[in-house]
């Protein structure tokens, strides 16, 4: 029954007929959020500090799931190279940016289009409700996102929730179309066909803290042997106090 | 794809039955066994000194700088499991079941128990978490909602442990919120950890988990057996200064120690300006960072659970028969039973109606737990049934124990006294036709010296205040069987005093401390009256002597220090540690001649102030001048060092 419902509202949401919105129609994606993650977010480096604050040593794959493949091209990461041709980006694309110590600010582009901005490394990701087709051009840093939410089957509104707010509730982003890149900066690789899936979830203490969850699944056959599992967490910020835009870096 | 306006009418239907016919509450499935998925979130065993990620206080620093690793040999931390707060760090597997109401159907409680763990029910049946005498465990007590489709867990109850296993500490007053969100396979275990003593910030850690349908945990069996010989009472731990392991982090992967030490700024992205270029960062930056305010503490926040009304008596149970009534001043144990009430101390003068009260309360309840069992006697030998239309009324007072002078354990001795009645016999002091007039008063005879004989210019005690019956050996036992069971008390030299006892309640195995404890601050003692900081270590390792832990090294002998919540020998042996780290400190500041000034701006206590240095009756100065004076602080040594 969860999983009809939550596919079933995945499905109707996911529809392009949803972007169009306006009096007596469907809502946009937008109006009907049922989860806010629009705002400032810092992201909060603990157990994983030293993978993520700082750039391991090269080769070092520890806790990853690479294969051999991944391994040997591991092993070759040069970053001078990356820099003199132009790659300087290639940890910071869509398999590996949430991972790296910054902030995001996330806006709504329209009302179809959820927009996450870096600092570091100032990229842009886009997450597209409704049934846009991928470009057929490039791939990106960023990759092509599709975005849909996951309503949960149930559970009682907070207290004081706007009509739209359900907690509980993910955003799902699927991004393919992904420019090969680094997913731990040291030059750990995914590959072309590499796709990925993300869940944007928030909780609110009771201090007042909000944190915003992000779970992503990274697949990739050529250099990977399992998916790539994480979650990591931002706190929401008041504003963009320490919002600090710093180009890509191979260091 | 185009999408008609009738398309959307009736999507928005299905979406309105959906809304109306899902349950109040979420259930998504969480049962099975689960496999860690082995990430950078869960490594295990963490290196010497890595305190990064961590918003540890400058307590939690210096109390992590004094973590030696082989006392993890000392039989009493042998066989203790990983707590709440850090089983999910570790690589173990997790097993998730849940108990259904037979009638409603209903999810009364999830259960989740790890590899090395304790099994934590996680109570949905809307209960209050316990009062904050209650005990604390290794597991905790957990409470659940869903939000949406996330299980959210409220963790309180505590026992003190690590958050990383290199020495990195939480206290027990941590307070944990948990989440745990399935996706598919994927299980998703969000920890949020509050703890005022040695968090600056909440700590926010996850790990992952896949649902493994070959999975079986294995027991864990563990015994504890003699890892190291060693003098009794030594308790493994650097010195200040000392322990040149917590430099090892720092040194292995080239980051500087203001950034190792900087507690929650490492957290930040932007710590990176002090970390070298060559390692990902943008330093060092020629400013050293901010050094962190003297006895920093985190912002307020409202705890999880929420102590009694003050000046009320709130009761908790131990076991069988014993209670304890806390609020009346120092704690009261109490044994209630057929033969009646036994109290341990009185508490103070001003509480002695509320206490009656309370006793007459537990003992209404006592009868209602135990009336008279079913049908069952022989049909012509007796009959039950005259028991049944008997209301016993409350049995009265039959003994008090004093385990020390102090007035909040003497205060409410002469009501108390005067509310109960003893059995005649016995070690009886003054006229015998006195003897069934009131409660025996039970104590060391230091305790009668110093209620009857107080220095000049006090008054006595009251007659019927003073002990009863006195004892001056090792020990005194009551002469026959109380509620069921034998009683004991037992002295404990130079300790709070020289007069001080514990009570060992043999049979519901149960151990009242006296002034040997108090979970909320330092031991008091009095070293003009004969106490040590050594009586205290000495009588604290004689308690852990006789308790004996039920399962993973909690439970089992129950304790009810003087002040405080009840405890048990983890908690004991935590706090006998901490008494002896402290008193070792001391005792090398004293070999090098400081004095008792230089001794207090030393801070030997630092790492354990913000839990036990606040209370105003006994602060953490006070406690120091006491352990300076009972090592022969400030007194000439036999050879001094040149200066």
């Amino acid at each position: 029954m969860v999983a009809l419902a939550t596919a079933t509202v995945c499905w109707m949401l996911s529809a392009s007929g949803a972007a169009q919105g306006g009096p007596g129609q469907t809502p946009t994606p937008r109006a009907m959020a049922p989860i806010d993650l629009t705002g400032y977010w810092v992201s909060l480096i603990t157990d994983d500090w030293r993978w993520r604050m700082v750039t391991p040593p090269k080769g070092d794959a520890l806790y990853l799931p690479v294969n051999d493949e991944g391994r040997r091209v591991a092993e070759q990461w040069d970053p001078a190279k990356d820099e003199a041709a132009g790659e300087a980006c290639r940890a910071y694309g869509a398999g590996g940016i949430m991972h790296l110590p910054g902030r995001l600010h996330i806006t709504w582009e329209s009302d179809t289009t959820l927009k996450v901005e870096t600092d570091t490394g100032q990229q842009t990701r886009l997450f597209r409700f409704g049934g846009s087709q991928p470009p057929s051009g490039e791939a990106t840093w960023q990759g092509f996102s599709v975005a849909t939410w996951e309503l949960s089957a149930g559970g009682r509104r907070g207290r004081g929730a706007a009509p739209a707010s359900r907690p509980g509730t993910s955003l799902r982003v699927d991004t393919s179309h992904m420019r090969p890149g680094y997913y731990r900066r040291n030059g750990v690789p995914y590959g072309s066909k590499a796709t990925m899936t993300e869940w944007f979830a928030t909780v609110t203490e009771p201090d007042g803290n909000t944190y915003l969850l992000v779970t992503k699944m990274l697949e990739d056959l050529q250099y990977m042997n399992a998916p790539y599992v994480r979650t990591v967490q931002f706190k929401k910020q008041n504003d963009g106090t320490g919002w600090n835009p710093m180009p890509c870096s191979t260091r | 794809m185009k999408h008609t306006a009738g398309a959307w009418r009736f999507r928005g239907v299905v979406l309105t039955m959906l809304a109306l016919a899902t349950p109040a509450s979420a259930q998504v499935d969480l049962t099975g066994e689960w496999s860690v998925v082995r990430a950078e979130d869960n490594v295990g065993n963490t290196e010497l000194g890595d305190w990064v990620g961590i918003p540890m206080t400058e307590a939690s620093r210096l109390r992590s700088a004094a973590w030696d690793a082989s006392i993890q040999t000392l039989p009493e931390w042998q066989c203790r499991p990983h707590g709440s707060a850090y089983i999910s760090r570790g690589p173990s597997a997790l097993k998730i079941w849940k108990e259904v109401d037979a009638v409603s159907r209903e999810t009364t409680a999830w259960h989740l128990e790890w590899l090395r763990s304790v099994d934590r029910p996680v109570y949905m049946d809307g209960r209050r978490h316990p009062s904050p005498n209650a005990p604390y465990t290794w597991a905790g007590f957990s409470t659940g909602e869903w939000v949406g489709d996330m299980l959210r867990i409220r963790v309180t109850h505590l026992k003190e442990e690590y958050l990383k296993r290199d020495g990195v500490w939480h206290s027990d007053k941590i307070e944990l919120t948990q989440y745990l969100i399935r996706r598919g396979d994927y299980l998703t275990f969000l920890v949020i950890a509050y703890d005022p003593v040695y968090l600056s910030e909440p700590l926010v850690r996850s790990t992952e988990y896949r649902l493994n349908l070959n999975q079986q945990i294995p027991p864990y069996p563990c015994t504890v057996v003699t890892e190291v010989d060693r003098p009794k009472g030594v308790v493994p731990h650097y010195l200040p200064g000392t322990n040149n392991d917590i430099t090892w982090f720092s040194r292995r992967y080239g980051i500087p120690m203001e950034v190792v030490t900087a507690g929650a700024a490492n957290m930040y992205p932007e710590i990176r300006s002090r970390i070298p270029r060559s390692l990902g960062g943008f330093g060092p930056e020629p400013a050293p960072p901010p050094a962190p305010p003297r006895g920093q503490r985190p912002a307020a926040r409202a705890p999880m659970i929420q102590p009694p009304p003050q000046g009320e008596i709130e009761v908790l149970p131990v076991r069988g028969s014993i209670y304890v009534l806390f609020g009346a001043g120092a704690n009261i144990v109490a044994s209630v039973g057929n033969d009646g009430v036994l109290l341990v101390d009185s508490g103070q003068a001003a509480m002695t109606d509320k206490v009656l009260a309370a006793l007459g309360e537990v003992q209404r309840e006592w009868v209602r737990r135990n009336a008279p069992k079913g049908l069952g006697w022989g049909a012509e030998t007796r009959s039950s049934v005259a028991h049944r239309h008997v209301t016993a009324p409350p049995k009265p007072i039959r003994y008090i124990v004093n385990t020390s002078a102090a007035s909040d354990h003497v205060g409410g001795n002469e009501k108390l006294r005067n509310a109960g009645r003893t059995f005649t016999g016995g070690n009886v002091t003054g006229n015998i036709a006195d003897a069934g007039e009131g409660a025996a008063i039970l104590a060391h005879e230091q305790v009668l010296k110093r209620l009857a004989t107080p220095p000049a210019g006090q008054t006595p005690a009251p007659f019927d205040a003073q002990p009863t019956d006195t004892y001056y050996t090792a020990y005194m036992k009551l002469s026959h069987f109380f509620n069921g069971e034998g009683v004991q008390l037992v002295h404990v030299p130079k300790a709070h005093s020289d007069g001080d006892s514990i009570v060992y309640f043999r049979g519901n195995d149960v151990i009242a401390l006296g002034e040997l404890m108090a979970t909320e601050r330092y031991p008091m003692f009095d070293v003009e009256k004969g106490g040590s900081i050594n009586g205290i270590i000495d009588g604290l390792n004689g308690v852990l002597d006789l308790a004996i832990p039920e399962f993973r090294l909690e439970g089992g002998t129950m304790m009810v220090p003087g002040h405080g919540r009840i405890v048990d020998s983890g908690d004991v042996a935590y706090y006998r540690d901490m008494l002896t780290i402290i008193r070792d400190r001391v005792q090398d500041l004293i070999a090098k001649e400081l004095t008792l000034d230089e001794v207090k701006a030393a801070r030997p206590a630092a790492d354990y102030d913000p839990e036990y240095g606040d209370a105003p009756e006994w602060t953490s100065d006070m406690f120091i001048e006491a352990v300076y004076k009972s090592l022969g602080g400030g007194k000439p040594l036999p050879r001094r060092r040149p200066r």
